[in-house]
């Protein structure tokens, strides 16, 4: 070979060698310094210190932090607008941002959790806070709260509590369960409203009215075609925005208080499912497989194909935007006259594995957020979430922060008769075990008697797999 | 070139090859040189994987902590676990009703489309474009045609007095629903393999046959099969293994995004892929999917295996 040739080919394999190493490392770039800290073992000085190394600004040190959170393209912004506010009255902390639509966002973490890159403090779904605070990956907030947070002040606090009295996070937006209705399609049929004294036979009664065939005959006429529905009475699915309110108003429920143990086959669940499955026979509520049909299960009220559904506070954005003539109101009782809502508190939970220091910089992230007015003024504003600060939201600035729905005091009466949905560490397992069975019911492919036995049984084989293990 | 240098090396006695030594190693070094970027590309991104996700399929890993070694108990658990049973089950029956119908079917297609008449790209290309669209816009194809409510199908039905029919909610049509919209899908990418096939086959076969008074089916039988059957066995070899690890055209028509409805009405459409995924991702039991894998693996080895040695019954190879 000659010189130049093998200089050449020497360029060549060396070029081809840093492209393909970079390949690799350009995608971490983002977490790049994040990563470099937070990775070392938490508590000891010496990854305090390299952690600390990137900008050492004059006196004291500076934390970076890494926060992430899934949000979309309008809430993105205003987070990063609220975080500026932050970082300007926090010089000696700095904040690098990690966030993606939801479900990428959630793939992304797990795995970043396993390699040790996750984020100092990241927003979790309410849903999901049991899921990393039973297996070790977050940090115990109670001793900070106690110190750093009125309870009084807040909602939700207690609502990411574990069966041992521990607080695992602090509430970044509140989500509760009302009952919205369609005001046109109630209008069209001269039918009354519905009121706070509703029952669900109530409900259901008025439903059948609302709930119209392709034809133009209601539930109630004869000759109604329950295979041709247009408009139902009711939208109802899975846990949150169905079964989980009626079960609880009945006196049923699907855990005890330890979340460890299945209650599911009783005589309340059967009774609730007595209504559910009625309802579904009889067409005037959505089953599976009408669901199905739409372009997904939150499409179908906002396209004005149901009167009434079982609706979160974020289903107003959806409403709104479809221009809909609605309003709320409180979920129906159940026959002995009890109540009871569906409660998420979206919160800010911080990596068990971060430093000291990293988690006490993650924490006046969270401090801020809670406790600062304008924060939770400007996030009530976005219309997304209810404020965690009661003051706030029992201001105008959430009460009458829109002129739909009129009845927002609604959705802070619910609060007191609300309750999580039997959150633990295998919270998104169960409920997919429970669907299972509790769709073969709705559909009238098994009776309800079965599907309760069995769905005690399926539940419990969950939660002894992950419990009876530790 | 080595052999060139051997001889040499070999003929002149008591004088010490320097040329071969010095020539082999820079060669080789250079050689190393050249496939050190894949060397260490399958290093990190393939074998490393590999031997931790063997580790992990031995142990009880959460991915938010490190893994526990816990010997053959995920073995165990997938023997007792029914939906692993049931998934095996449903991804057997996907594979054995889509490979062969699609095989067929995209011959015949391909021997249909071979003839060297005009406009006839243009059909090739129609064929073609379900192949290179993605999952998300075939389920908007699909429900055009299959919603139970707003689709074509049913509106028809309906029309000629008989039952709407549940087609992907219902238990016993999943699959084979799912088998046909995958067949449509992919039948063009086979046809063109084919194509490519049976214009390799030497025109002189089909003339002396004809001179021997052979008829259409006769020749397709007897010269084209034959000379064909290596691309067979590829396109069989090729369809078993993807179609055992389908996942995404599960998961988009039975799930449309979702993780928690994918694998369609009652469990009917959980194929191996998705339990593998939900165990892993949603579920957190990494090490049980892992073990799983493992498992695929074991299996669709043994079947490639066993169809590297039926090969020489039916392979005609020149």
């Amino acid at each position: 070979m000659e010189k130049k040739g093998k200089k050449f080919m020497l360029l060549a394999a060396a070029a081809s060698l840093t492209m393909a190493v970079a390949g690799c490392g350009g995608a971490n770039n983002n977490n790049g310094a994040a990563s470099s800290s937070s990775s070392a073992p938490a508590g000891t000085a010496a990854s305090t210190a390299s952690g600390s190394a990137p900008a050492s600004a004059a006196g004291g040190e500076k934390t970076e932090i890494l926060l992430g959170y899934y949000s979309d393209e309008k809430s993105d912004s205003k987070m990063k607008e609220l975080i500026g506010q932050f970082t300007a009255a926090h010089p000696n902390i700095s904040v690098k941002t990690q966030s993606a639509p939801y479900g990428q966002f959630y793939q992304k973490l797990d795995t970043q959790i396993a390699a040790g890159t996750a984020p100092d403090v990241w927003l979790s779904d309410g849903v999901y806070v049991m899921k990393y605070a039973e297996r070790g990956a977050v940090r115990d907030l109670t001793d900070w709260i106690a110190k750093d947070l009125k309870a009084d002040d807040y909602y939700g606090l207690e609502y990411n509590k574990d069966a041992d009295g521990k607080y695992w996070g602090v509430p970044q937006g509140i989500q509760v369960g009302v009952l919205f209705y369609n005001k046109d399609l109630f209008d069209k049929a001269k039918v009354s409203y519905p009121t706070d004294d509703w029952t669900w036979e109530d409900l259901k009664k008025t439903a059948a009215r609302l709930t119209v065939d392709a034809k133009g005959k209601t539930a109630e006429e004869s000759g109604f075609d329950k295979n041709n529905v247009n408009q139902f009475g009711l939208t109802f699915f899975s846990i949150t925005e169905g079964w989980f309110s009626v079960l609880k108003s009945y006196g049923g429920g699907v855990l005890d208080e330890t979340g460890t143990k299945s209650i599911i086959d009783s005589e309340p669940n059967k009774k609730a499912f007595e209504w559910m499955v009625d309802g579904m026979s009889r067409g005037i509520i959505t089953d599976p497989v009408d669901l199905k049909s739409f372009q997904s299960n939150t499409a179908v009220f906002p396209s004005g194909s149901a009167a009434m559904r079982i609706g979160l506070y974020a289903r107003v954005l959806a409403a709104n935007e479809a221009g809909l003539n609605y309003d709320v109101t409180l979920l129906p009782k159940g026959p002995d006259g009890k109540r009871s809502a569906p409660v998420i508190a979206n919160s800010w939970v911080v990596n068990a594995k971060s430093s000291d220091v990293k988690a006490q910089a993650a924490w006046e992230w969270v401090k801020y957020w809670a406790t600062q007015d304008d924060v939770q003024k400007q996030w009530a504003e976005l219309g997304e979430a209810i404020p965690v600060k009661k003051s706030i939201a029992e201001s105008d600035v959430f009460l009458k922060g829109g002129d739909k729905p009129a009845n927002r005091q609604a959705f802070l009466d619910s609060l007191s008769f609300a309750q999580t949905l039997d959150v633990n560490a295998v919270w998104e397992e169960w409920v997919g075990k429970f669907n299972e069975n509790a769709q073969r019911a709705f559909l009238g492919d098994q009776s309800i008697d079965e599907a309760l036995k069995s769905a005690n049984t399926d539940v419990q084989k969950v939660l002894d797999d992950f419990y009876k293990k530790k | 070139m080595e052999q060139t240098i051997e001889r040499t090396g070999r003929a002149e006695n008591g004088v010490r090859p320097v040329p071969k030594r010095r020539r082999d190693s820079s060669e080789s070094r250079w050689g190393l040189i050249m496939v050190s970027p894949y060397l260490i590309h399958f290093v990190v991104f393939v074998a490393g994987p590999l031997a931790a996700s063997l580790y992990f399929g031995f142990s009880d890993y959460d991915m938010l902590n490190p893994p526990k070694w816990t010997g053959l108990d995920n073995f165990a658990r997938m023997g007792s676990d029914p939906l692993f049973w049931k998934a095996l089950r449903n991804t057997l029956l996907f594979t054995v009703l889509f490979v062969p119908l699609q095989t067929l079917l995209a011959l015949l297609l391909a021997v249909a489309l071979n003839q060297k008449l005009r406009g006839l790209k243009w059909f090739r290309m129609a064929h073609f474009i379900p192949v290179i669209s993605s999952w998300t816009v075939i389920l908007y194809v699909a429900d055009a045609i299959f919603n139970p409510r707003f689709g074509a199908a049913n509106a028809l039905l309906t029309r000629l007095g008989l039952d709407a029919q549940r087609w992907l909610q219902d238990e016993k049509l999943a699959i084979p629903l799912l088998v046909v919209i995958a067949v449509w899908k992919g039948i063009g990418y086979i046809m063109v393999i084919y194509l490519a096939g049976l214009q390799s086959v030497p025109g002189d076969l089909y003339e002396a046959a004809e001179i021997d008074g052979a008829g259409a089916y006769r020749k397709f039988r007897s010269i084209t099969l034959p000379m064909i059957s290596p691309t067979t066995f590829l396109v069989v070899v090729m369809s078993t293994i993807t179609t055992f690890q389908a996942f995404e055209q599960i998961y988009v028509l039975t799930g449309r995004g979702d993780m928690s409805q994918a694998g369609g009405p009652n469990n009917s459409t959980m194929v191996l892929m998705l339990d593998l995924y939900r165990e892993g991702f949603t579920y957190l039991r990494m090490g049980y999917a892992s073990a799983i894998a493992w498992v695929l693996f074991m299996i669709l080895f043994a079947l490639t295996m066993l169809q590297l040695r039926v090969q020489k019954k039916w392979v005609h190879y020149e």
